[in-house]
C-alpha cells in the first residue's frame, strides 16, 4: 500500500506538471492564434481541433486530482451527521463506490479508445484520434485507483483525522 | 429498484460523475449497448469551438479571486456610493455581481469578498440577519452577466449561441439586482460617512485596469472584433499581465502555477460530469424518456405559462439539491425537447434555468452557498435559513418577472442582431 500511495504522489506531481505546461501552451496557441486572425486574416488549420483536445486534457487531468482534494462535485445530504463513527463509514462506503464505479468508466473508456484506434481516424498532421483519447481511460483508471486508496484511509486512520 | 439504489448512492455522497456514469453503464448494459458509447457524444461536445473558452475564463477568475481585486472592486464601489441611503448594501451588490461574472459563481464571491463585506455591514449598523442574508444571497447573484461560466455552458450543453446569451443575460441581471437595492435601501441606516470626490477618484484610478475588463469582453465580441473563445483569450492574457506585472499581486512562477492547477481541478470536476452525462442524457432522449414525459405533462398543462411556472417549481428544487455545474448538463439535455414542443425560445430558457438555479444556490435546506456561508461566518445553518427569507422572496418576485416576460431578455438580443 505504502508504495502505492508513493507512486500515486508522484503520477500527482507530474499531473500538475503537465497541467501547467497545457494550460501554458493553450494561452499562447489561443492568444497567437487570435492576433493571426484578426491582423493578417490567417490562423493554423489544426489550431482550434488541438486547442479542443487540450481541453479535455486539462479537464480530466483535473478530475484525477481532484479525488485526493475531495473537490468532485456531489450531494451530501448527511454532512451534517453527528456521530464520527456512521460519518467515517459513509465516506468510506462512497469512496469505494465511486472507486468502483470508475473502474468500470475506465475500461468504458478503454474501448472506447479501441474503437477509434481500430477506425484508424486521424485528427490532424497524421496524428491518430486515439492518441488523444488515450487520457480518459487513463484518468478514469487513476481516478479509480486513488478513491480506493482515499477509502481504506477511514479504516486506518483512528484520531478521524480524515475527516478534518 | 436499481434506480432507488442508484438515488440513494447519490444523496450518501457519491460523486455524480460516477452516479451518473453508474446509470448509464447500466442501462446501456440493459439496452445492450457497448459501454463505449457513453463517451462518443462527449467527442461531439468536444467539436464546440465555445469549449475552449472555459479552462480560460476559469483560470483567469481564479487569478482575479487570488489577487486584491476583491479589495479594490469593494472600494470602488463602497467610494461610489457612500452618502446615499443604502449606499452601502447597493455598492455590495454591486461588487458582488461583477466578481462573480467574472469567477463563474462557484461560492468563490462569498468566500472572497464576505470577509470584507460583512464586517462593513455590521459597521454600518445593519443587522446580523439582513447582513448575512444579503452577503449570502448576493454569492449568485453576478451569474447572468457574462463572461460567467454557467452561461457558456448551458450554450454548450444546449447548442444555443454564447453571444446571444451573454447579451440576453445583461437586463434580468440587472433586474435581480434592482429589486435586491430597492430592498436594502428601504431598510437603510445613517451613513457615517459621506461622498468625498479625491476618496473616489483614488479608488478609481486604483481599479482602472480591472474595471474596463467586462467592457472589453463585450465590446469586443459585439463590435465583432473577436469571438467568445478568443474574448476569453484576450481576457487571460490581459488579466496575467495586469495581475503580475502592473498591480504585482501575484508571482508569474510562485502563484501562477498553484491557482493553473486548483482552477483546472474545477474544470475536471465539471467536465467529467459532462463526460459521463452527455452519453447518458442523449441515449435517454433517444428513448423518448423526455417525450413520455410531455405527452403526461400535455393532458394537465396545454399553455406555456404553466409549463414554465410548473418548470421553475421544478428548477428550484434541482437547484438546492444539485450545484448549478451539474444540473445545467443533467437536465438541460431533457428539458428541451418539452420546452421547445411549448414554443418557448432557447435562449430565454437558458435565463430561465440560470435565474432559477441561481436561487436555489442559497434555498434551504440544501443551497449551497447556505453551507459555504454558514462556514465562513461562523454562524449555524438554521441562522442562515431565516436570514435569507427575505431575499429568496424578493428574488422569486424577479424570477416571475423575467419567466413571463420574455422580452425582458429577448429584446437586447433583437436588438444587436438587427
Amino acid at each position: 500500500m505504502h508504495i502505492l500511495k508513493q507512486i500515486d504522489r508522484f503520477l500527482e506531481k507530474i499531473e500538475g506538471h503537465l497541467i501547467v505546461l497545457i494550460l501554458s501552451l493553450m494561452i499562447l496557441l489561443s492568444f497567437g492564434q487570435m492576433l493571426l486572425r484578426n491582423l493578417f486574416d490567417m490562423g493554423i488549420v489544426w489550431g482550434d481541433t488541438l486547442l479542443r483536445q487540450w481541453v479535455l486534457w486539462l479537464g480530466f487531468l483535473g478530475a484525477s486530482i481532484a479525488v485526493r482534494h475531495d473537490k468532485h462535485i456531489s450531494i451530501e445530504v448527511f454532512s451534517g451527521l453527528s456521530s464520527i463513527f456512521w460519518k467515517r463509514v459513509i465516506k468510506a462506503f462512497t469512496r469505494f463506490s465511486a472507486g468502483i464505479i470508475s473502474g468500470f468508466l475506465a475500461w468504458a473508456a478503454w474501448s472506447f479508445m479501441l474503437f477509434e484506434k481500430d477506425s484508424k481516424s486521424i485528427l490532424f498532421l497524421n496524428i491518430p484520434v486515439w492518441i488523444f483519447q488515450s487520457i480518459l481511460p487513463y484518468s478514469f483508471m487513476v481516478i479509480a485507483i486513488r478513491f480506493i486508496i482515499s477509502g481504506t484511509t477511514f479504516f486506518e486512520n483512528d484520531s478521524g483525522q480524515a475527516l478534518k | 429498484m436499481i434506480a432507488l439504489g442508484i438515488i440513494l448512492l447519490a444523496l450518501l455522497g457519491v460523486p455524480l460523475f460516477a452516479v451518473i456514469g453508474l446509470s448509464a453503464l447500466a442501462s446501456f448494459y440493459n439496452a445492450e449497448i457497448d459501454s463505449a458509447a457513453i463517451f462518443v457524444e462527449l467527442y461531439r461536445v468536444a467539436s464546440n469551438p465555445t469549449l475552449i473558452a472555459i479552462p480560460l475564463f476559469t483560470f483567469s477568475g481564479f487569478i482575479l479571486a487570488h489577487g486584491r481585486t476583491p479589495e479594490r472592486l469593494t472600494r470602488v464601489s463602497q467610494s461610489l456610493l457612500r452618502g446615499i441611503p443604502g449606499g452601502i448594501p447597493v455598492s455590495i451588490l454591486m461588487a458582488c455581481a461583477f466578481f462573480t461574472a467574472l469567477t463563474g459563481a462557484s461560492g468563490v464571491t462569498i468566500i472572497a469578498l464576505g470577509g470584507l463585506l460583512y464586517p462593513l455591514l455590521l459597521k454600518e449598523k445593519y443587522g446580523e440577519n439582513f447582513s448575512l442574508g444579503m452577503i449570502t444571497s448576493s454569492g449568485s447573484l453576478g451569474l447572468l452577466f457574462p463572461p460567467s461560466l454557467p452561461l457558456i455552458l448551458y450554450g454548450l450543453v444546449a447548442q444555443v449561441s454564447v453571444d446571444k446569451l451573454f447579451i440576453a443575460g445583461i437586463v434580468p441581471g440587472m433586474i435581480m439586482i434592482l429589486i435586491v437595492s430597492a430592498f436594502a435601501i428601504t431598510r437603510s441606516t445613517r451613513s457615517s460617512e459621506s461622498f468625498s470626490w479625491p476618496e473616489a477618484r483614488s479608488a478609481l484610478l486604483d481599479a482602472i485596469w480591472e474595471l474596463p475588463l467586462p467592457f472589453l469582453i463585450l465590446v469586443g465580441i459585439y463590435g465583432g472584433f473577436f469571438t467568445v473563445t478568443e474574448a476569453a483569450s484576450v481576457t487571460v492574457v490581459y488579466v496575467i499581465l495586469v495581475e503580475t506585472f502592473i498591480y504585482k499581486d501575484l508571482d508569474v512562477f510562485k502563484d501562477l502555477p498553484g491557482l493553473m492547477k486548483d482552477s483546472m481541478v474545477l474544470v475536471g470536476s465539471i467536465l467529467i460530469i459532462l463526460g459521463t452525462a452527455m452519453g447518458f442524457t442523449n441515449y435517454l432522449v433517444d428513448e423518448q424518456v423526455p417525450m413520455t414525459i410531455l405527452a403526461t405533462m400535455k393532458e394537465y398543462i396545454h399553455d406555456p405559462l404553466t409549463f414554465l411556472m410548473v418548470l421553475n417549481v421544478f428548477l428550484l428544487i434541482v437547484g438546492c439539491m444539485m450545484d448549478i455545474f451539474s444540473a445545467i448538463i443533467v437536465v438541460v439535455p431533457l428539458i428541451i425537447p418539452i420546452a421547445q414542443s411549448f414554443d418557448v425560445n432557447m435562449v430565454h430558457l437558458g435565463i430561465i434555468f440560470l435565474t432559477n438555479l441561481e436561487i436555489g444556490y442559497s434555498t434551504p435546506p440544501v443551497g449551497i452557498n447556505l453551507f459555504i456561508a454558514a462556514t465562513r461566518f461562523n454562524k449555524p445553518v438554521l441562522k442562515l435559513y431565516q436570514a435569507v427569507l427575505p431575499f429568496l422572496g424578493l428574488r422569486l418576485i424577479g424570477l416571475i418577472l423575467i419567466t413571463y416576460i420574455p422580452a425582458i431578455s429577448l429584446f437586447l438580443v433583437d436588438w444587436v442582431s438587427h
